[in-house]
């Protein structure tokens, strides 16, 4: 019995072992594991916004896996078919080159992905970080990391769905806020600022954005922090709303 | 691997040749699924790509392998990777202001273009079977993709006469687990009696009948109004 469990121990080490090696059978176990571990990253992308979805995080893990996997070939081919030009004429080769530009171009095609829009507001940043992240998970896999990927794919779900909602909750709880107004005339910003600091909130930034050509209308940010006994976010909002001089009034949360 | 490529591993007129009909063939295959799509980037694009990458891959090996020139043999090829990443980039349009659109392209092109490596390199194995895995992930995953439910945000807009009614709105829509992740409030001054108007991002956690939502807020008290936008 004892030695029936110490020989399947051997069996699963030999195995483990096996797929570390470089041979077909861990080729496609690796490339596989990195198209789960995209694909995993991607499920919960693919349910929020359909821009980044499932597909692009499994193509792009799959890619990185094969880069490494490129390199681990020529690596093997240098020491064993072309073993003879090695041996007479210097070498300079790197195992990584291949891996390392990965970071490199998925980082400029997941800036793309990033919008400044209107309002100083940026968005598609977590959808970048989360190509990021299919990438590196696809490396890891490609060099038959299997320690570094089981866990990673569990942190990366962990940011980025359990953390998500909490985030959102905190901020909402902030007293920190920020908020674009627009009004009527260059000289009402005073009586804005008086209206929320009547409120008991301190301002600390106010900027005045140009006047757009295509805006008739003044407008400003104003980052404030709310008093402790009064935080209610909309309630701070429809006040300022309610001024005859307002046009209109937008909060930024990303 | 298999053995019995060796002799395939080595660049001659043969193998060069093999190697970038080989590309233009996965090339061709992984591209005529976006090409059905009407997609930007069609099949010739991604031939062009797969047959360039194995180029640039096969000369960097050649300097090496047949020139016995000082150089990595990787260095040519890597370069590829990050410069498809700048194609890439190229192909993603940001159209009205926040919606992203060819990402799936770019990201295609340039597996396809690590695919073009792998072939330049003489790792058939690793090249058939990515283009095998991108195939699975183009086509079923796509299909599955669909079927996956989507929570996209919506924006609401909101007529009141009120002010407490905002409030009353904003935690009826927490209460049913969803978050607002944008505000914008306007008011009306025109009207005799007060009436303001504020447009909601909501982002729900889970699929929800939008309709019977609107119906809803509705009976909330000092809401006069409000509709999808």
């Amino acid at each position: 019995m004892n030695l029936y469990v110490l020989k399947e121990q051997a069996m699963i080490g030999d195995l483990w072992q096996y797929l570390k090696e470089f041979n077909i059978a861990s080729v496609v176990i690796r490339l596989l594991l990195a198209m789960t571990s995209g694909a995993i990253v991607g499920y919960g992308r693919e349910k929020k916004e359909r821009n980044a979805g499932l597909r692009t995080y499994m193509l792009i893990s799959i890619g990185a896996a094969l880069t490494v996997l490129i390199s681990l070939f020529e690596n093997e081919m240098l020491s064993d078919r072309w073993l003879s030009i090695t041996q007479s004429y210097s070498l300079k080769f790197d195992s990584a080159r291949f891996s390392a530009q990965v970071l490199a171009g998925i980082g400029f095609l997941a800036a793309g992905t990033i919008v400044a829009s209107a309002h100083q507001q940026v968005s598609g940043l977590t959808s970048a970080i989360g190509l990021f992240a299919a990438a590196v998970l696809g490396i890891a896999s490609g060099a038959a990391f299997y320690e570094c990927v089981i866990p990673a794919v569990i942190i990366v779900i962990f940011c980025m769905e359990v953390l998500q909602p909490l985030e959102v909750a905190f901020k909402r709880r902030l007293r920190n806020i920020t908020v674009t107004v627009k009004y009527l005339d260059k000289n009402d910003i005073d009586t804005i600022k008086k209206t929320i600091e009547d409120q008991g909130a301190v301002i600390y930034d106010v900027s005045l954005e140009g006047e757009d050509p295509n805006d008739r209308y003044p407008s400003a940010i104003v980052c404030m922090k709310m008093s402790r006994d009064k935080s209610s976010h909309s309630e701070m909002l429809s006040s300022i709303a309610e001024l005859p001089c307002v046009l209109s009034l937008h909060e930024l949360i990303s | 691997m298999f053995k019995i490529l060796d002799p395939l591993r080595d660049i001659t007129f043969f193998t060069v040749l093999l190697r970038l009909i080989l590309a233009v063939i996965l090339g061709a295959v992984i591209g005529i699924e976006r090409s059905y799509k009407n997609r930007p980037a069609g099949f010739r694009t991604h031939i062009l790509v797969c047959v360039g990458a194995s180029i640039a891959c096969m000369t960097g090996i050649y300097m090496y392998v047949n020139l016995h020139l000082p150089t990595d043999i990787s260095r040519l090829g890597a370069q590829v990777v990050s410069g498809l990443g700048f194609i890439g980039g190229g192909t993603i349009i940001i159209t009205n202001g926040t919606k992203i659109k060819g990402l799936t392209t770019a990201a295609g092109l340039w597996a396809c273009g690590i695919i073009g490596i792998a072939i330049g390199a003489g790792f058939y194995e690793g090249g058939l079977i990515a283009t095998v895995l991108v195939l699975v992930s183009e086509t079923l995953f796509s299909y599955l993709g669909s079927k996956i439910p989507h929570n996209e945000k919506f924006k609401l807009l909101l007529i009141y006469t009120e002010k407490p009614a905002l409030n009353d709105v904003m935690r009826f829509l927490k209460n049913k687990r969803m978050s607002i992740s944008n505000l914008e409030i306007t008011g009306k001054r025109d009207s005799t009696q007060s009436q303001y108007s504020a447009i909601l991002t909501v982002r729900p956690r889970q699929k929800t009948d939008r309709d019977s939502l609107i119906g809803n807020i509705n009976e909330i008290k000092g809401v006069v109004g409000v509709k999808l936008v």
